[in-house]
């Protein structure tokens, strides 16, 4: 019986991988999609912060574990970023939706990269708060393993600790540069 | 508008008493409900991350209380006329029946490999819950708490059955084959398929139209909707789609709403909500300020929309879209289903 994701649909790549006869012994536990949010209140003007982060190739600018991710069409949806993590390991995102006024991008990633997710969509936003800016980093995935029992690395809270990684070293970083450290 | 009774329904208080239909006759229905001091209505928003239910008291706009259900709870359906809310717990494989007098937990039942959409009979008699692993719709007596109950029908159906709804003649089912990209028509008496309609890519949410005789197909990859003209033409049984509106990117809730001359739509993956005029298929405005928002359900002159990202329910103005307030509920919350609804009274 192929397993298929609960409330989900899948892009062509992820339904080809996805395709496996699982006994459906026990508790069947399909996979849920997953999210994670995560916010930081940076000491600085909204428009200087949204300044770093506005270009989609910026990421290798402010994220500490990029080490390049130049973006096909810059900030044009559709544009692909090819991003490769320092230590190995690579991920590939296109750009989903793209709102200067608003502060704000989203894109989806390509199944089989670095992180231990499937349809994973994200979405950056910097809001003005007074002379200060919050920057909310939020995600929704689903598990890299799409059966029934997950080896421990690819299971739900892999996934979900692995993004929750991503965007707190991240954030971080950012309020870091953003406030002159 | 008003519906017509039929000779099964119950004509109770000078109104007829549709229990669990999604959209249009449970607007108006319930709006007339609340003109006739009659049984308060609720609504009951799945949470899935939480395993549980949020029960929202829609006079007082506020939850009153959270119901403990099965595991990942992501259907639901108010069958009024059977004074039951049921809910889909996939991981469980079960769904919950929460009594809306006590609006408490009364059974659990044994359902498949894994119910997610579900959907009522009008008349209160019947559950209908789409297997999504088996391939299935089974067809449950909605009066009986029993765990171990056997359907009283299974019914073949296509591959990744998602979407439920119930036709007015209370034996006509609907099903989304999601993965066939179709929709099928069940008849429960006759315990088959009577026949299918191609819609667009990946049909997941059904909206039945009652008084249009229409059935909405929400399409999550090809981003639009199929509007599916549902009178069968003599024997042939025929549906065809009388047209597919294209709406924002992953569409995965409809509701109608203003005694069913707006039908609004989730788009989830652009955090917005189109709003379509009902009668000419026009996309009159899309709204924006969600969070990954999934079911939807409308009463009186109100929308709610549920955010799966922001845990809240965001309540609109039925006939502007004009944001009112959001509610907070649970983790993950998802609300696919006719989630709002009164207890019949007796």
């Amino acid at each position: 019986m192929p397993m298929k994701l609960l409330g989900g649909w899948l892009t062509p790549l992820a339904a080809f991988a996805m395709f496996s006869v699982v006994p459906l012994t026990g508790d069947a536990h399909g996979p849920t999609r997953q999210k994670v949010v995560e916010k930081v209140t940076i000491n600085a003007p909204a428009a200087a912060v949204w300044g770093r982060i506005k270009n989609f190739d910026a990421l290798k600018d402010w994220h500490p574990v990029v080490a390049e991710s130049p973006a096909s069409q810059g900030n044009t949806v559709g544009s692909v970023r090819s991003i490769k993590l320092k230590g190995g390991g690579e991920l590939i995102e296109s750009l989903e939706g793209y709102d200067d006024a608003a502060m704000k991008y989203s894109y989806r990633a390509k199944d089989g990269g670095a992180l231990p997710v499937t349809n994973y969509t994200s979405a950056i936003t910097v809001t003005a708060s007074g002379n200060q800016s919050i920057v909310e980093w939020r995600g929704a995935f689903y598990r890299g393993h799409p059966g029934n029992e997950p080896p421990p690395e690819q299971n739900d809270d892999a996934a979900v600790k692995a993004i929750t990684g991503v965007y707190q070293s991240g954030l971080a970083n950012l309020k870091k540069l953003a406030e002159g450290g | 508008m008003l519906p017509q009774c039929t000779g099964r329904e119950v004509a109770a208080r000078g109104l007829c008493m549709p229990s669990s239909l999604i959209c249009t006759l449970t607007a108006i229905a319930l709006t007339l409900l609340s003109t006739t001091a009659a049984a308060a209505p609720f609504a009951y928003i799945t949470n899935q991350g939480s395993n549980d239910v949020s029960v929202i008291d829609l006079a007082s706009q506020q939850v009153v209380s959270t119901i403990g259900v099965g595991r990942s709870p992501a259907g639901v359906v108010v069958a009024s006329r059977a004074g039951k809310v049921f809910v889909s717990n996939p991981d469980s494989r079960s769904i919950s029946v929460i009594d809306m007098h006590d609006q408490r937990v009364v059974g659990t039942l044994v359902a498949g490999d894994g119910p997610v959409g579900i959907d009522a009979s009008p008349d209160g008699k019947l559950l209908l819950a789409a297997d999504w692993y088996a391939n299935r719709l089974m067809v449950f007596d909605a009066s009986s708490t029993e765990a171990q109950q056997a359907p009283l029908a299974s019914i073949e159906v296509g591959r990744a059955p998602a979407g439920v709804a119930a036709h007015t003649d209370n034996n006509t089912v609907y099903v989304a084959e999601r993965d066939d990209d179709s929709v099928a028509v069940v008849g429960v008496r006759e315990r088959k398929v009577l026949a299918r309609v191609k819609v667009g890519s990946h049909p997941f949410a059904l909206c039945f139209d009652a008084v249009r005789q229409r059935l909405y197909a929400l399409n999550v990859q090809s981003d639009d909707v199929s509007v599916i003209d549902t009178r069968m033409l003599g024997d042939t049984h025929t549906l065809k789609v009388i047209a597919t509106v294209k709406v924002g990117k992953a569409p995965y809730g409809a509701a109608l709403a203003q005694n069913g001359a707006l039908l609004y739509v989730t788009n989830q993956h652009d955090d917005s909500v189109s709003v379509i005029d009902a009668d000419s298929l026009k996309v009159l405005r899309t709204l924006s300020g969600f969070g990954y928002p999934e079911g939807v359900a409308a009463h009186g002159d109100k929308v709610y929309v549920v955010n799966w990202m922001d845990d809240n329910v965001s309540v609109l103005d039925a006939a502007s879209g004009k944001p009112l307030r959001q509610i907070a509920t649970g983790k993950n919350s998802r609300g696919f289903g006719a989630f709002i609804g009164a207890a019949a009274l007796p």
